[in-house]
Formats: structure tokens, sequence, C-alpha cells
């Protein structure tokens, strides 16, 4: 099984770009009315677990946070592989320069153009890890139910949180993603592997800036009937795969 | 015997001074609001009845007309030497706030401000900002070195003890001289007050609302007060918890997307 984690992509743009690789045969909104804020460890760290996880993660730390394996999903695979993954195997060090030059955008009046080279740095770095391990993966015949690869990419969100009134830069964004998930299609064509792409929350326009939403995102390239999911209803869902049943 | 006030125009009019006497070609901006309107007035006390540099207006397009009348009004009878900035291409090719407010900013005022400079090799701008405006201003020196791109080297400041303001950064392509930094809202009005100075109307209330301050058209909106003549602005700001800035569409948007990122724990 593959897992997309896409932060901050957000239901509507999907619809409004036509990605069709993200719109795979199943797709729709998750639900995640349940959170009173839509706080990207806290969602990542439900979704991994299947519970609410709000009232355990505070604000501060929150980054460092990291759950063991057995209380996540991956324990109903025998190999998994992660990429960055929020609550999990976070890289920190990679997104403490984001989260540095966020901050002295609002308080020192940087330059923006800085903090995106950063954050298209830090995707480019985790797509490349992403498509070797997927790749690796696909040659070694290991995709099968005991495998788990899943990649996270907070590109739509830390590009958004500056720009997601830039709708052209917004554009860009989604593209590349798009090309992404194409590009994981493709290198497991014609296999039966379960790809889903998902979202913590989405995103809506502040003036230029991006504030978090409910709007997430989910898709499966197989019909499930699963409707609008509870953020939480993946950890069931993807233990049935796992499960084979 | 000095008041409060007396002195911080005694201030004003040394920095004003040292602006004139440390640099080539200075020029001051102008946005027709309270600030320049006060600092412009400084400049003609500082020297004798008349302002001794360029005047900068940028003219966004969208500006209130209120705001071109009392330009075109205050230039003449003062005798200004007005150098009007405004980019027609990106106007001419349809660049409007709902693009994108950044964008919007950057193209029909900082672009243009450039271009300014550049045309006309000035070396330092006199701006009317206050320290008690904005948490970001209240960082500021009175002359603080920009780059080519404009950028403000915040951690690398020079320092300005017992009123030094000499140091100029090799690296700068202009200074920017902040003569009213040390003034707040109250002492700018009290001083219109005093010296009786031009105010454009869109100040003063009409059916509860005023503009506290002027921008564009389509990111600024008034506030409400019932004062409509400049005492009662001044009784009112003697009282009043909002600041000076809330009806700026983009500080407000700013402010709240700084508090949410807090709240989310990404800063």
């Amino acid at each position: 099984m593959i897992i997309l984690g896409f932060d901050a992509l957000d239901f509507k743009m999907v619809k409004k770009f036509n990605c069709k690789n993200m719109m795979q045969l199943e797709c729709g909104k998750t639900d995640i009315t349940g959170f009173a804020l839509e706080r990207t460890v806290v969602l990542w760290a439900s979704f991994l677990t299947g519970k609410n996880m709000e009232n355990s993660i505070p604000v501060k730390g929150q980054w460092e946070f990291a759950l063991p394996k057995n209380q996540t999903f991956f324990k109903f695979f025998d190999i998994i592989e992660t990429i960055d993954v929020p609550a999990f195997s976070f890289r920190l060090g990679r997104h403490r320069k984001e989260h540095k030059l966020l901050a002295e955008f609002f308080e020192n009046e940087n330059k923006i153009e800085e903090f995106d080279k950063v954050v298209w740095g830090t995707h480019k770095d985790n797509k490349k890890d992403f498509i070797k391990v997927v790749k690796r993966a696909c040659s070694n015949g290991e995709l099968y139910r005991s495998t788990m690869v899943m990649g996270y990419f907070n590109l739509a969100d830390a590009i958004g949180h500056l720009s997601f009134g830039d709708e052209k830069k917004m554009m860009k964004v989604y593209d590349e993603l798009e090309k992404l998930t194409g590009l994981v299609k493709k290198i497991t064509d014609k296999r039966e592997e379960i790809i889903l792409v998902v979202s913590d929350h989405g995103m809506k326009s502040v003036g230029r800036f991006g504030d978090h939403t409910k709007n997430g995102f989910y898709s499966f390239n197989k019909k499930l009937g699963v409707g609008t999911p509870k953020i939480t209803d993946f950890f069931r869902i993807i233990k049935s795969f796992a499960e084979g049943s | 015997m000095m008041d409060n006030l007396d002195k911080l125009v005694e201030k004003s009019l040394f920095i004003l001074r040292e602006a004139k006497a440390q640099f080539k070609n200075p020029a001051v901006m102008w946005s027709t609001g309270k600030d320049s309107t006060t600092c412009l007035d400084l400049c003609r006390k500082a020297f004798f009845g008349k302002v001794p540099f360029p005047v900068l207006h940028i003219d966004t397009g969208y500006k209130f007309p209120e705001i071109y009348e009392f330009r075109d009004k205050v230039a003449k009878e003062w005798g200004l030497n007005l150098i009007i900035g405004k980019n027609e291409k990106a106007l001419s090719e349809g660049m409007n706030p709902e693009k994108g407010r950044f964008d919007c900013c950057t193209q029909l005022k900082t672009d243009v401000l450039k271009n300014i400079i550049e045309e006309n090799n000035f070396d330092a701008i006199i701006v009317s900002i206050r320290r008690d405006e904005h948490g970001i201003r209240a960082k500021e020196r009175v002359v603080s070195p920009r780059d080519k791109d404009f950028k403000w080297d915040y951690k690398n400041q020079p320092a300005e003890m017992w009123d030094f303001f000499s140091s100029i950064s090799k690296e700068a392509s202009h200074v920017r001289i902040h003569a009213i930094l040390h003034w707040t809202e109250l002492d700018v009005w009290k001083y219109v007050q005093r010296k009786k100075l031009p105010v454009n109307p869109l100040y003063f209330a009409e059916n509860g609302k005023r503009y506290r301050s002027l921008g564009c058209m389509p990111c600024t909106v008034p506030i409400e007060s019932n004062a409509n003549t400049i005492d009662k602005i001044v009784e009112e700001l003697k009282t009043t918890r909002i600041a000076e800035r809330s009806g700026r569409s983009q500080d407000k948007e700013k402010a709240y997307m700084m508090q949410k990122l807090r709240a989310l724990g990404y800063m």
C-alpha cells in the first residue's frame, strides 16, 4: 500500500485545478469536524492511530512528538518505509528553517522568495527519497499487503500559508503534487497496489495568506464506498487492507 | 517653556536638517495623510518656509478622489516640487487588489518607488512612519539603510545612542530617514491642531464613520466614530483602544495570520 500524504491539499482546489491523478476512483472530503483546531501534527497523529489526539499533543513541542510503531497502523505491516511523516518520522531538522523563515516573514518583513525556495528544496528532497523507496519496493516485488510506503509533502501547506491568494503560485504547487501522484501511479502500473492520497486539512484564502480549513481531501484507486470518512476512520480501513479483508 | 510637542518638533527639525546636510540627494514621501503632511510642514519649518526636497507621491490609481484633490491643492499652495509615480503598465494590464493584495502592492507601490529612486539617484528618502503604528515599525531606527531590493536588515541596524544618526551602511542603496518616528498618532493630531494644518476631509466623521488611516479605496475601511473636527479627533484618541491601522485590510490579515500560525504551532 502507498500513501501520499499531502499537507493542506484542499478538496475544492483539487477539483478546481482538475487534478485527475489525485482524483482517483473514489474521492471526497474527509471529516475533521471533531477537532477544534486543524493542527497538522494532531491530524496526522490521529490518522495514524485512529484516535483523536488533540488533547494528547500540546502545541509547544508538537513537532518533536513521535508515536511508537505499535500505536499506529504501521504495526499491521511487515515492512514500512516512511518519509517525513509528522508524529512518526518527521524530519524536524529540515523543517526548522521553514518555521524560522515563516516567523521572520511576519516579524521582520523578510522576503517571501527565500521562504519559498527553502520549502521547494525540502519538497524536492522528500520527493527524491520517496520515489526511490517506491521504485525499490516495486523492483523487489515487496509491494504486497505486508508492505506500506508513506510519504509526506508539506508543499501546499507551507507555500499556501504565505501565498494562497496567489492563484498562479498555487496552481504550480497543485501541478507538482499532481505530477508526483502521476509518477507513483506510473511506477506501480499494472500492480494491484492500493494508493491513498490524503490530506490532513484544507485551506482558504485570507487575503494573500492561507488559513487551515476542514476541507481535507482523500482518494483511493479502489471503490470502497466510505463516503466522507473521519480522519480517524482510515486506521480501520488501512487495517482491513493489511489483513486482506 | 517648551512642552512635549515642542520637544518632538525640535528633534524632528534636527533630523531633517541632518538629512539635508549629510545626503546629496534626499527626497520626501508624501501620501497626503496626516503624518506625511505633518512631516512636510516640519520640512518647511526647518528650511525657512520651503520644502527643499523633491516630494514623491505614489499614485496606485486606486486612491480616494479626495486624496488627489487634497494633493493638488496643497502642492500648489506650498509650492512643492512634486514627483508623481504611477505604474501605468500594470494598471493597463488590469492589476488590482483582487489579483492578490501582495502582488498589487508590489507592482503599484514598491516597484514604482524603486524606479523613482533609481531614475533620480535619490540617496535618502524621508518617510513618515511612527514607532507606535505597528510592532514591526517599533524596531526601526531614525536612519535606516535599505538594499536595492528594499530589504531591511533589522538584525544589523546602526546604534543610535545620544541621537547620533550618522551611520550609513556601505551596502545600502539608499537610506530611509524617519523624521517623526518618535511621535505618536495623538502627537501628530495635536500638531495639526496647533498649526491648523490642512487635513484631508476623509479623516472627519460622516454618518458615524471616519477614516483613521488613508490607503487605497479597496483595502481601507472606515472606523466607527463621530469625530468630525480636529478637536474631537484629539479627544477621541485620548481614550480609544482601537489600533490606528485596524482599517487596513493587509495589516489585519497579516496580524490574523501571525496569531493563527502561532496557535497552530508554526511559530
